[in-house]
């Protein structure tokens, strides 16, 4: 039972007319999701000339060949096994060092606190691709410069070493330092929140930090876990512009400079751009239908002030 | 005392065990680039090896003089602004009544248009670079249909002028040329004479074949000239990201207004108060340090757009649509020049600082009233 406003009529007009509008222009947004990917699903089964024919109408004769096409120009079954390493090895490995830090920034007295958990809160809000021309100087040199010393003492030339440049250890090592502020700031505002008697008495019965993280903190810690492991694998298994400037060997790409390569002089052949569109798409869409729930949530919960 | 004092170095050794390894990976990340980036862009370093190849040295300003004076910097900075000014005026206000319609109950299906309007978050953005492209692209989705459009809107005309069969009369051809696309009538040098030739091509009977060569003829027709101008090649990619992140600040917003207690709008709901006065004493006030923070979350985003931009058009046509990050891409990778790359970079760090501690200011002077 709603109860009205001075002027009920002028108020139930007002009502109507911006009820209407608000269904329209948030249908418009929703068309606008929804009609594109269902366009996608269908042209990627038309073949290429039955799309130049007909653009939006169903496939005459359904052409499953496209994926097939797709697969192979993309070298998807190569690349999707990299994502999943990126996306995994990246996200375990945010998990791990932002709880171990965020633990002892919560509940470990220093003071480097303030300068190091402040700079990782600043770091939210610093663009990491405006660092991905010296970053990829960064790691090109200090593979050189490890090269140059082992070369000194005699153990390989100098070119020959690799460890971060164009090598998977380094792509993983540059994911985990990217998606470390906003993990670090969730752990740790999280963490800070478990009550500091539960440190305390462990402490006062003579127990090891190391022995209060693993018994008493971290099977507290699953609920942020979650919520950081839920924000990292999206953002890992789409990122672009960092691995499209560090890694240029072919057998160490990821799907989204696999779905790029349908760009320029492809862009002719319409079936196969749709279908390998699907292919990357549907991934992260499967994730986002199981997981909607905590993904709300967990973007939510980054939002909130500290 | 003694007991104290080794309780207290342990507690030293377990902190910074724990926490060096993300301060480390961190530094090598992002510190510590931006520190090479500084150095980089005051020197004339310019690939091979850092230490011990070429000599080089440092220079000084001069990058930053030239970028000064350099019309492609400034063009990609304005874009840059462009997507700044959708993101805070558009996607976080867009945002925000969404959220607040829903949270209302003055849209119905909140769950279902929270599904919907968030998905575009969780697809890969080299996707929809790519979808939107086929989308706004000559050739493409926009195009065909708005073609259909048109040129089914002719045909009513025709049908019309058509009603009583083909009859051939001057009368008919003026007709033709009133209904005619006036851009189409431009082709022809003379517009009666040469449509009267073109009609006595056909018999009567030919109706049918008549009508949809004269629609492919004089139909008003579309093309997606806009990716190719440089005045408005932009637009599309803002409208881009206008929707692809409005669905991000209506989950956030949304959360924190579930947070308010609601038998404080139902009290103020009884005493009379309207949605208005519920939107502006009750849920604004108690979300204004959400709405700032989603203001510098999204501005901080809004300079990670390389990837749809980069997908989308490539920075092209002739480099319009630009930004900071793509332009520095290319000084990079495409002119290789190191020093130049790197000053940008930094003008991008400048620039984000700049804008962050803007709307810190602006939260403290106007925010968290409560």
């Amino acid at each position: 039972m709603k109860y009205q406003v001075r002027s009920p009529l002028a108020s139930r007009f007002l009502g109507t007319t911006g009820r209407t509008v608000a269904y329209v222009v948030m249908g418009l947004f929703a068309a606008m999701t929804i009609y594109p990917i269902l366009w996608l699903l269908l042209n990627s089964f038309k073949s290429t000339p039955d799309f130049r024919l007909d653009k939006i109408g169903l496939p005459p004769k359904w052409f499953p060949v496209n994926y097939a096409g797709a697969w192979t120009v993309g070298e998807f079954g190569k690349f999707i096994p990299n994502s999943l390493l990126y996306t995994a090895a990246g996200t375990l490995g945010v998990l791990f060092f932002a709880i171990i830090a965020g633990f002892a920034f919560a509940k470990i007295r220093s003071r480097a606190t303030p300068v190091l958990y402040g700079s990782f809160v600043m770091g939210i809000l610093l663009s990491i691709q405006s660092v991905m021309v010296p970053l990829f100087i960064e790691v090109n040199q200090l593979d050189l410069l490890l090269g140059a010393l082992f070369q000194s003492l005699g153990i390989m030339k100098a070119t020959s070493f690799h460890l971060f440049y164009n090598t998977r250890l380094g792509m993983i090592l540059i994911y985990i330092g990217s998606g470390l502020p906003i993990a670090i700031y969730l752990s740790t505002e999280y963490i800070r929140g478990i009550p500091g008697a539960l440190v305390e008495a462990a402490r006062i019965d003579g127990a090891s930090f190391f022995a209060i993280f693993r018994s008493v903190i971290l099977p507290l810690t699953a609920p942020i876990a979650t919520t950081i492991a839920i924000l990292q694998v999206p953002a890992i298994w789409n990122e672009f512009a960092l691995i499209n400037i560090i890694i240029s060997k072919n057998e160490l790409k990821s799907l989204p400079l696999g779905i790029m390569r349908f760009d320029g002089t492809r862009m002719t052949d319409y079936g196969k751009i749709f279908a390998a569109l699907v292919v990357g798409m549907m991934p992260m869409l499967a994730f986002y239908v199981v997981f909607r729930k905590q993904i709300t949530k967990g973007v939510a919960g980054g939002a909130l002030k500290g | 005392m003694e007991l104290a004092l080794r309780r207290r170095a342990e507690e030293q050794r377990a902190y910074w065990l724990f926490v060096s390894p993300a301060v480390i990976l961190y530094a090598l990340v992002l510190a510590f680039p931006i520190v090479v980036s500084i150095l980089l862009s005051l020197s004339n370093y310019n690939g091979g090896l850092m230490f011990g190849g070429k000599p080089w040295s440092i220079v000084g300003l001069q990058q930053y003089g030239k970028l000064i004076h350099d019309p492609q910097f400034w063009l990609a900075f304005r874009n840059n602004i462009y997507i700044v000014l959708i993101s805070a005026f558009g996607q976080v206000p867009l945002g925000f009544v969404f959220a607040y319609l829903i949270y209302r109950k003055i849209v119905k299906g909140g769950e279902f248009w929270q599904a919907i309007l968030y998905a575009p978050n969780i697809i890969s953005v080299v996707v929809l670079g790519l979808l939107w492209k086929m989308i706004v692209n000559s050739n493409g989705l926009l195009e065909d249909v708005l073609n259909r459009l048109y040129a089914h809107g002719f045909l009513g005309s025709l049908n019309h002028v058509f009603a009583n069969g083909f009859v051939m009369s001057d009368d008919l051809v003026r007709q033709l040329i009133k209904i005619a696309d006036p851009g189409a009538l431009a082709t022809f040098s003379d517009p009666f004479t040469d449509l009267k030739d073109f009609l006595a091509g056909y018999t009567p009977d030919q109706l049918s074949v008549l009508k949809s060569d004269l629609t492919n003829l004089l139909a008003r027709r579309w093309s997606p000239e806009f990716m190719a101008r440089p005045g408005v090649a932009m637009l599309p990619i803002l409208f881009v990201f206008l929707w692809c992140w409005t669905g991000l600040y209506l989950i956030m917003f949304l959360a924190n207004m579930q947070k308010i207690d609601k038998e404080i709008i139902e009290a103020a709901r009884i005493d009379g108060a309207g949605e208005g006065q519920v939107l502006s004493r009750i849920v604004l006030p108690s979300l204004s340090g959400v709405i700032a923070n989603a203001v510098i979350l999204c501005i901080a985003g809004s300079l990670n757009s390389f990837t749809l931009i980069w997908a989308m058009t490539g920075g092209g046509p002739m480099n319009v649509t630009e930004v900071l990050s793509i332009y520095m891409y290319r000084t990079a990778v495409v002119s290789v020049n190191y020093p130049l790359s790197n000053a940008i970079a930094m003008s991008i760090v400048a620039f984000s600082l700049v804008l962050i501690a803007l709307t810190k200011l602006v939260e403290k002077r106007w925010g968290g009233r409560e």
